[in-house]
């Protein structure tokens, strides 16, 4: 399922060219549109990877979750840390979960 | 990459009077730590700064033992730049070395508080060395620099500050629009309060830059581009032609019996032909063609003149210039006062403004004899009416502060003409503030001076006298009057002038409310909101003389830093690690100073020099690639994890304050001092400035459990990086929206405006945000 902008959160990644969420997305996907915000130009070309959803600084985007895995109530929604990255996972029931990983890769030098 | 060195920490505690071992259990504290690996040394001692306690700290060093240094205990400023410096002289860099002050956690008090004071300092002193593991040896930064500098505007605010420039030894350049020096004050009567000719004192000031070697004076001459950074720029000033050879021009004349054409009056200059002189306060004495209005075509002057001096084809001139700081000093204009339609001024003859006044004094128009407006017989009646478009919603909004002095200055320099002149001043307050109330009580005491309460409602001409009746209401007496006047003088207000708007678009020189060129006004009045750019004069403000040539003065002094053959940055500042840096620009955008630029590749540079070092930028980066210098995200991080995993006191909340250290943190350390405690479960670390909080140290807090984040800074317009407070206080409600969809509650993280004073309130606030968090219950992370 594709993501969806909040209009209101979204404020072109400052108006800039190409936004955070266009220049993460791996299919080339996400990019401004005429009204300025953001948006997924290709719905059923979403492959869901949610880089998007991790990268935007102002949290405007949600990958809402295929409704084979969770109906419209589940939620699957990214808290970036420094080093660190935080899912909390809303399931049909409404029952929440959370989980916390450190992002693997090398430390920068700070 | 080659294997980094092993951290050896040395903790060294001072224990002054036995304090902090009275407070706390040290004992246990050395013990929970002993079997940090990282930890080299732990040493209780009285004093370290006493020569023992010094040579120990060499020693550690020198031999190799330590690399890096905690200190823990209150020192003052002084004594920590000692201790750095000992460091450094030991073989240490001086930013390898923190403190961790318990005291002002509020780790203190009598033996009842022990037990808790001991798991706080244990709490306290994870946090400070999950810090220390961080720390990075910083060096500080040396740039180039020019010792010469640049003055825009030729007024009296540039003039003083280009003469004092070249007292000094510097270079300076002093680029001047028109023809001539002096600006607006040279076409000023006098002066107040000593009622000098102004002349005097620019005649002064001019010839000083005549006659200085280092002084190089352009008229006829504008700013075009600015490039570079502060301590070096590069200027490119044009000057536009004045179709007149300086070597040649002997001011015979000859020239002007030819000429054509007139230039009407206006603005303040007499009425002269298309090519005159240039004027007495002018660098040498050549004339000048006005070209634009000259008739087409016409080139009679050219053959006229005996010494070949005029070239109608001289094309303008471009300078370039190597300069290490700008001094802006383009002044003011006059509010167009015809805008007010009910004065009749442009309309009606006889009404005229305070500049034009001046001018009508100067040509001494009201001495025996010339008449000046007297229609008919009897003494000259004048009206002076003060706010003419000022403090008026329709037309400036503020005071200029400075009309109503020179309305006294006025009459008294009337009355010196026209001794039995009468004079009627219309006012709503007279602000003639400080010693100027003395102004004000010689005019008072004049004879045919009176002041009336109130603002005229209507000005017509009379048609019989062909005079101006005025009609008001006098509020004090309530009565309505009728008075008639041969001339009428408008004390407008100040705004600032073309040149000054000009500049500020050109340079992207902030503006404050007003159209001024803004600044920190209590901290740094002489620096605008671009480092290296100083403004003096008028251009920030309504002032007077004495005030303008102040301002010149401390601007220059204030300037002297970036005029040398180096310019040096101190750390911090920010560095920018590009393997993760995706060009948002949120940086370059979010920085109050501009201070960011792109390479070619299109990745955001820091200029050192225009750098504040607040931290902004690393406050607003998504990726976290951007550190300031010892006070970075992952510092902040790495703390805020280790407090988590040490909570004082199971089943209360816990709590984590992020400090502004220009004002919250002020506050935060105030009420430890007055004895006020925190909650057992709070602590409070600081950053520069509010908005060098970055979303993920938050987000890593409240991932790790701790219950709420209080995210303190300055209240609105008083942030002293102009906006930090209110960029914080936006990305952390944009978390908070995230936790409301996560299904935690916004109220985990909280903003509050705290001031240097609010040491009681900050307390209250802690103890208030704790109840919340009771009430809200744990924060679902806790494993």
């Amino acid at each position: 399922m594709p993501p969806r902008v909040d209009k209101k959160l979204c404020d072109s990644c400052k108006a800039q060219q190409e936004p955070l969420c266009e220049q993460i997305c791996p299919g080339d996907l996400m990019t401004l549109g005429q009204d300025g915000k953001a948006y997924c130009r290709s719905a059923r070309d979403c492959w869901d990877c949610m880089s998007c959803t991790k990268a935007c600084p102002v949290g405007a985007i949600e990958t809402r979750v295929p409704y084979q895995i969770g109906y419209h109530v589940a939620k699957l929604i990214p808290l970036m840390g420094t080093d660190t990255i935080t899912w909390t996972c809303i399931d049909l029931q409404g029952n929440v979960e959370r989980f916390r990983y450190r992002n693997r890769g090398e430390a920068e030098a700070f | 990459m080659p294997p980094k060195e092993p951290l050896r920490i040395g903790v060294y505690l001072r224990d002054r009077g036995g304090t902090l071992s009275r407070w706390c259990d040290l004992d246990v504290a050395a013990r929970t730590f002993a079997k940090s690996k990282q930890i080299a040394q732990w040493e209780v001692r009285e004093d370290w700064l006493n020569p023992e306690g010094q040579a120990a700290i060499q020693d550690a060093i020198q031999s190799g033992r330590v690399n890096r240094l905690l200190f823990v205990g209150r020192f003052t400023a002084s004594e920590d730049e000692d201790i750095r410096g000992l460091a450094a002289s030991a073989g240490l860099n001086p930013h390898l070395v923190d403190f961790c002050v318990p005291e002002e956690q509020g780790i203190r008090g009598g033996d009842d508080a022990r037990d808790l004071n001991t798991k706080r300092v244990i709490a306290l002193f994870a946090m400070a060395l999950a810090r220390a593991r961080l720390l990075q040896p910083l060096e500080p930064v040396e740039l180039p620099a020019v010792d010469a500098a640049l003055v825009v505007g030729g007024g009296m605010a540039g003039l003083n500050a280009a003469m004092v420039l070249a007292q000094t030894g510097k270079q300076v350049y002093l680029v001047e629009k028109s023809a001539t020096l002096g600006g607006r004050v040279a076409q000023l009567h006098r002066y107040y309060p000593r009622m000098c000719d102004p002349r005097c004192g620019l005649e002064f000031l001019v010839r000083r830059l005549r006659d200085s070697a280092r002084a190089e004076v352009l008229t006829l001459a504008t700013l075009e581009e600015l490039r570079g950074s502060p301590g070096d720029y590069h200027a490119v000033v044009v000057q536009r032609p004045r179709f007149v050879s300086e070597a040649r021009c002997t001011a015979c004349g000859e020239c002007l019996r030819i000429c054509p054409a007139t230039v009407p009056s206006s603005n303040g200059e007499g009425e002269r032909k298309a090519i005159h002189p240039t004027g007495s306060l002018s660098v040498g004495q050549a004339f000048i063609v006005e070209r634009e209005h000259c008739p087409p075509g016409c080139r009679l002057c050219e053959p006229a003149c005996p010494y070949a001096a005029i070239n109608l084809d001289q094309t303008p001139a471009h300078h370039s210039l190597k300069v290490g700081a700008l001094i802006v000093a383009t002044g003011w204009d006059p509010y167009p006062l015809d805008q007010v339609e009910e004065y009749g001024y442009g309309r009606l003859p006889g009404v005229v403004s305070n500049l034009e006044m001046e001018k009508l004094l100067a040509l001494r128009r009201f001495a025996r004899g010339n008449g000046h407006g007297r229609t008919g017989g009897g003494p000259l009646s004048v009206g002076f009416i003060q706010c003419a478009g000022s403090r008026d919603q329709r037309h400036l909004s503020y005071c200029s502060g400075v009309c109503c002095s020179v309305t006294l200055k006025q009459i008294l320099a009337l009355k010196e003409q026209a001794p039995d002149a009468r004079c009627v001043v219309f006012y709503m307050d007279i602000r003639a503030s400080g010693t100027d109330e003395l102004l004000y009580q010689r005019v008072q005491n004049l004879t045919d001076v009176i002041f009336v309460k109130s603002n005229p409602a209507t000005i017509r001409p009379e048609d019989g006298t062909g005079r101006l009746r005025v009609r008001v209401e006098d509020t004090l007496s309530g009565k309505e009057v009728a008075l008639d006047f041969d001339l009428l003088v408008l004390a407008g207000g100040l705004i600032p002038s073309a040149g000054t708007l000009e500049v500020s678009d050109r340079l992207g020189l902030p503006r404050e409310e007003l159209g001024f060129l803004e600044s920190h006004l209590q901290c740094q009045p002489w620096e605008s909101q671009r480092t290296g750019i100083y403004t003096c004069g008028t251009c920030r403000g309504p002032m007077n003389v004495s005030q303008s040539v102040e301002s010149a003065n401390s601007a220059v002094i204030q300037s002297l830093r970036l005029l040398g053959s180096t310019v040096q940055v101190q750390p911090p500042y920010p560095v920018l690690d590009r393997t993760k840096c995706d060009k948002c620009k949120r940086c370059t955008e979010e920085c109050p100073f501009a201070a960011y630029a792109f390479d070619e590749q299109g990745f955001p540079v820091p200029d050192l020099a225009k750098c504040r070092q607040c931290g902004i930028c690393q406050g607003s980066c998504p990726m976290v690639v951007l550190s300031l210098g010892n006070h970075t995200a992952r510092q902040l991080s790495a703390q805020v994890e280790a407090l988590s995993e040490r909570a004082p006191v199971k089943g209360q909340p816990l709590m984590v304050a992020l400090l502004c250290e220009n004002d919250a943190a002020h506050a935060a350390v105030g009420a430890a001092r007055l004895g006020l405690d925190p909650p057992p479960n709070a602590f409070f670390l600081t950053v520069p400035c509010a908005g060098a909080i970055n979303n993920a140290t938050i987000a890593d807090a409240l991932s790790c459990g701790i219950d709420g984040v209080l995210v303190g800074g300055c209240r609105d317009g008083q942030c002293h990086y102009v906006r930090g407070n209110e960029l914080v206080r936006k990305r952390s409600s944009d978390l908070a929206e995230k936790l409301r969809k996560m299904r935690m509650d916004e109220a985990r993280i909280r903003f509050e405006a705290i001031e240097v004073n609010d040491a009681r309130r900050y307390r209250d606030l802690l103890h208030e945000y704790v109840a919340e968090l009771t009430r809200l219950g744990p924060n679902p992370f806790r494993v």
